[in-house]
């Protein structure tokens, strides 16, 4: 037998790779010189940017590579002592169980029940052992409950939890996810990887995770390998990894804010390099332990909280403006059921950026849709820049209201780059030549290929694309669904960063985003919803700080906001209201040499 | 969004016929009303149908799929008319015998896409095709096709939304009143349409692959699918059906 207990269950050796039709040999490969191995039992998260070969190595791990994508491969791969070559991918697979990206193309039935059999009377399960693994899987899962519900009905982490227990119930001794929780809600995604830790620890399935939420990979995984240009950057537990901050920087790897707090400490000699935290309460204990106790002092808070290089200027607005986008008293409800929204009231004003946060199902998009005239209230009134939706139609709303969407995809249509930059301008009527030198000058900024089609873009250059054509339009409104998901940190700084330019030359944002960091980073005021209703709208991290407002809405909020109200009990009310990860270094610092 | 073809979960008789029962007895249904040429036939077949969409507490369905069908029957109808050019003038160039076929035509149109859809309301897609593999020894991976692109209808409409509400927040005018207008408006959207179903497929086929597709056997389906009693019973009745379509 291979399979003795202590050899690695997946070996990669030398393994390079370039997909059929890809760049040529001596451009960059999608994967090049990988060398690595998974031991049994580990809990293995992948992060890079994007394009950096996360997604390519999942598939050379899971034997899609050589199986089912054609390109040039070398090296070797090693499943549970096999060549990946020289078996078919069905063996792999009873080995390797792999969750896709896109759950819906890898659901077959309608309910969850016969989703779950479908691999199991495929694998030859007998019959009779077929009732027990099902109620064990469910269970495991935590899924009992829905076991006769139609796959439609359920929610994106419902979904995502059966598409994993369709997979578990083979009983693989990997289990290989690509990006689980792209597209869940926080609260969905602890949910997400709490199953993953049970699998891992109760079953021993060895888990491989790709992600790009680094608070949660530091939180749940054993070790972390970190992607870029297609080699293997860097591996280790997630302190090892999290501890060369500049590294990760360069390669476009966002950390979680507690190990920058860290690190930053760490530069100004303040605690010893190379062991970051990765929690709010690690990072407590340690400033608690570096001030000591203190007593109370109202002194430098003002000059503490100054100073990130994130935290936007203010800009002078809501004095005497006039708000360009109003809501008062709007309500929705879907024809045939489904999410309502109630008694929405709000302002944003000219030069705003204002971030909307609430779990999947709060009524977020339905009131996205609402601003820009995809949905008309049923009652109560929507005006963008002194229109009333329910007088004119979506098409002459573009004018005054962009979105960026989350799949950039569905907005694409044109031939060339150019072409579908400018068409945007050309719909409002703008002179076609007009259209296309404002489409350029745009162009330029972003560094984009203007011939090029824009399908044949990478993931994160097509949204670049997308926000360049909302840019171009320079509109009153800017509204932004999920700007972050499937951007990695670089990319996601690039939009957050020209958004915020844009709200500087008066333009109002609106964002709809689940992660909690780029909304307190970069929006002045939030608006918290649940359940179809705003549970509460004001300045940031007041909003934020407010403990009793974020449980009910179902939010997590921010690493660093979490740890300033932690310290501000706990250490010195000092620390209260502090919101960004440098405000805590500097009270930190005052305060160990103030002692 | 719930689509027509979307299964009506239920307890009733007809939900528990086996799926290839439920499948003859929809053809047979066809197969009558293409053989049937009397009003009272055509009309009776439809009531059948209607029947039975309302005891498997489908009808709703029903009903929803006729608003799309109807004006598709009244264009039908208009051109039968047409060109069918027989006994006395009626109205304008409408003639007897122009309305006479042109109406029975529509009826069957009518009574051809209904028990379909019908058919499909009771049975899970899942069941379907292995009832197909089990009973009708048709191959797996022909009934996987089939079950799987029924099962990408919704998933593309979804897209095509999505894709449309995208399009139309950028200005496009999907919200004008001119039908030829939107028409021509939507023709390049099936571009991106089309790049992302490509994507889709292809993933469709590597999950299924590495969840043993290609083991599957006409053994492995877990439920099985027998042919019972009232099974049989409604056999005849679809034997019956058809010979009665052939008399009248």
């Amino acid at each position: 037998m291979p399979s003795s207990a202590d050899s690695p269950i997946i070996e990669l050796r030398d393994v390079s790779f370039s997909y059929e039709g890809g760049p040529d040999q001596d451009e960059e490969m999608a994967l090049s010189h990988v060398s690595l191995k998974v031991g049994r039992g580990e809990f293995v998260g992948v992060i890079g940017p994007s394009g950096a070969g996360k997604s390519t190595l999942a598939s050379v791990m899971s034997g899609a590579i050589p199986h089912h994508y054609r390109g040039a491969l070398y090296g070797a791969t090693i499943v549970d002592g096999n060549d990946t070559c020289e078996v078919t991918l069905t063996d792999i697979s009873r080995v390797v169980g792999s969750v896709l990206q896109d759950i819906d193309t890898q659901m077959v039935a309608s309910v969850v029940e016969d989703e779950m059999l479908f691999g199991l009377e495929n694998f030859g399960v007998p019959h009779d052992q077929i009732e027990a693994r099902l109620e064990q899987t469910l269970r495991t899962v935590g899924i009992e409950d829905l076991r006769d519900r139609e796959i439609a009905t359920l929610s994106g982490g419902q979904k995502q939890k059966v598409a994993i227990a369709a997979i578990l119930a083979l009983q693989p001794r990997v289990l290989l996810l690509d990006e689980p929780t792209a597209a869940l809600d926080p609260a969905s995604s602890t949910l997400v990887f709490d199953t993953l830790r049970k699998v891992n620890r109760e079953s021993g399935i060895t888990v491989v995770v790709i992600e790009q939420k680094v608070a949660l990979l530091s939180r749940y995984c054993d070790r972390l390998l970190v992607m870029s240009h297609g080699s293997l950057a860097l591996d280790g537990t997630p302190r090892q990894v999290f501890a060369h901050a500049e590294e990760l920087r360069k390669i476009g790897v966002d950390s979680p804010r507690v190990a920058r707090v860290y690190n930053s400490l760490a530069r100004r000699g303040l605690v010893r390099r190379g062991d970051p935290c990765l929690t709010v309460d690690e990072a407590e204990r340690l400033i608690a332990g570096l001030v000591g106790p203190h007593p109370a002092q109202v002194a430098e808070v003002p000059e503490a909280r100054a100073g990130s290089r994130h935290v936007p200027p203010q800009r002078p607005h809501s004095q005497g403006a006039q708000p360009v986008v109003e809501l008062s008293k709007v309500c929705f409800g879907y024809p045939n059921g489904g999410a309502t929204v109630d008694d929405l009231d709000m302002c944003v004003y000219p030069g705003e950026v204002v971030g909307i946060v609430g779990q999947n199902g709060a009524g977020k998009t339905t009131l996205t849709k609402l601003l820009n005239g995809l949905l008309r209230p049923s009652s109560g009134t929507v005006r963008i820049a002194g229109i009333d939706t329910a007088d004119v139609p979506t098409s002459k709303i573009a004018a005054h209201c962009s979105t960026l969407f989350q799949n950039p995809d569905n907005q694409l249509c044109k031939d060339t780059v150019l072409d579908e930059i400018a068409f945007g301008l050309e719909l409002q009527g703008v002179d076609a030549d007009e259209a296309r030198r404002r489409a350029r000058v745009v162009i330029d900024r972003f560094g984009l290929p203007a011939d090029e089609a824009p399908f044949s873009l990478s993931r994160g250059q097509r949204q670049m694309v997308a926000l360049a054509s909302v840019v171009v339009m320079e509109p009153d409104v800017v509204l932004l669904d999920e700007p972050t998901s499937g951007l990695d940190y670089r990319e996601c700084m690039t939009v957050m960063e020209t958004v915020t330019q844009m709200a500087e030359r008066g333009c109002a944002v609106i964002m709809v985003c689940h992660d909690m960091e780029v909304v307190s980073d970069f929006a002045e005021r939030i608006v918290v919803m649940a359940d179809g209703r705003i549970l509460g709208r004001g300045e940031t991290t007041q909003m934020f700080s407010d403990a009793d407002l974020m449980r009910r809405a179902y939010v997590e909020a921010p690493q660093v906001i979490e740890l300033s109200q932690a310290l501000a009990r706990d250490v010195s009310p000092e620390f209260a209201g502090i919101s960004q990860v440098s405000g805590i270094v500097d009270l930190t610092e005052g305060m160990v040499t103030r002692a | 969004m719930l689509n027509a073809i979307d299964y009506v979960p239920g307890n009733t008789l007809l939900h528990r016929l086996n799926p290839v029962t439920k499948l003859a007895l929809a053809a047979a249904i066809i197969i009558a009303t293409f053989l049937a040429n009397t009003y009272a036939m055509l009309l009776g077949l439809l009531a059948l149908t209607f029947a039975l969409g309302v005891y498997a507490h489908s009808a709703s369905r029903l009903v929803s799929l006729l608003k799309l069908l109807v004006p598709l029957a009244v264009v039908m109808l208009l051109l039968q008319t047409a060109f069918v050019r027989g006994g006395s003038v009626v109205f304008a160039w409408m003639t007897t015998e122009g309305l006479t076929t042109g109406s029975k035509a529509c009826l069957r149109l009518l009574g051809v896409a209904l028990p379909l859809i019908l058919m499909l309301t009771v049975t899970k897609l899942v069941d379907l095709s292995n009832a197909c593999v089990e009973v009708l020894h048709i191959p797996y991976r022909y009934a996987f096709t089939f079950t799987t692109a029924l099962r990408f209808v919704p998933v593309f409409s979804q897209q095509m939304n999505a894709i449309m509400e995208a399009q139309c927040a950028r200005g496009v005018e999907y919200d004008t009143k001119n039908p030829l207008r939107k028409l021509q408006l939507m023709l390049p959207l099936c571009v991106p349409l089309l790049v992302s179903s490509v994507g889709k497929t292809d993933a469709t086929a590597l999950a299924a692959e590495e969840r043993g597709f290609y083991l599957r056997t006409r053994q492995s389906s877990y439920k099985r699918y027998p042919l019972t009693g009232r099974d049989y019973v409604v056999l005849a009745a679809c034997v019956a059906l058809v010979v009665l379509g052939v008399l009248a």
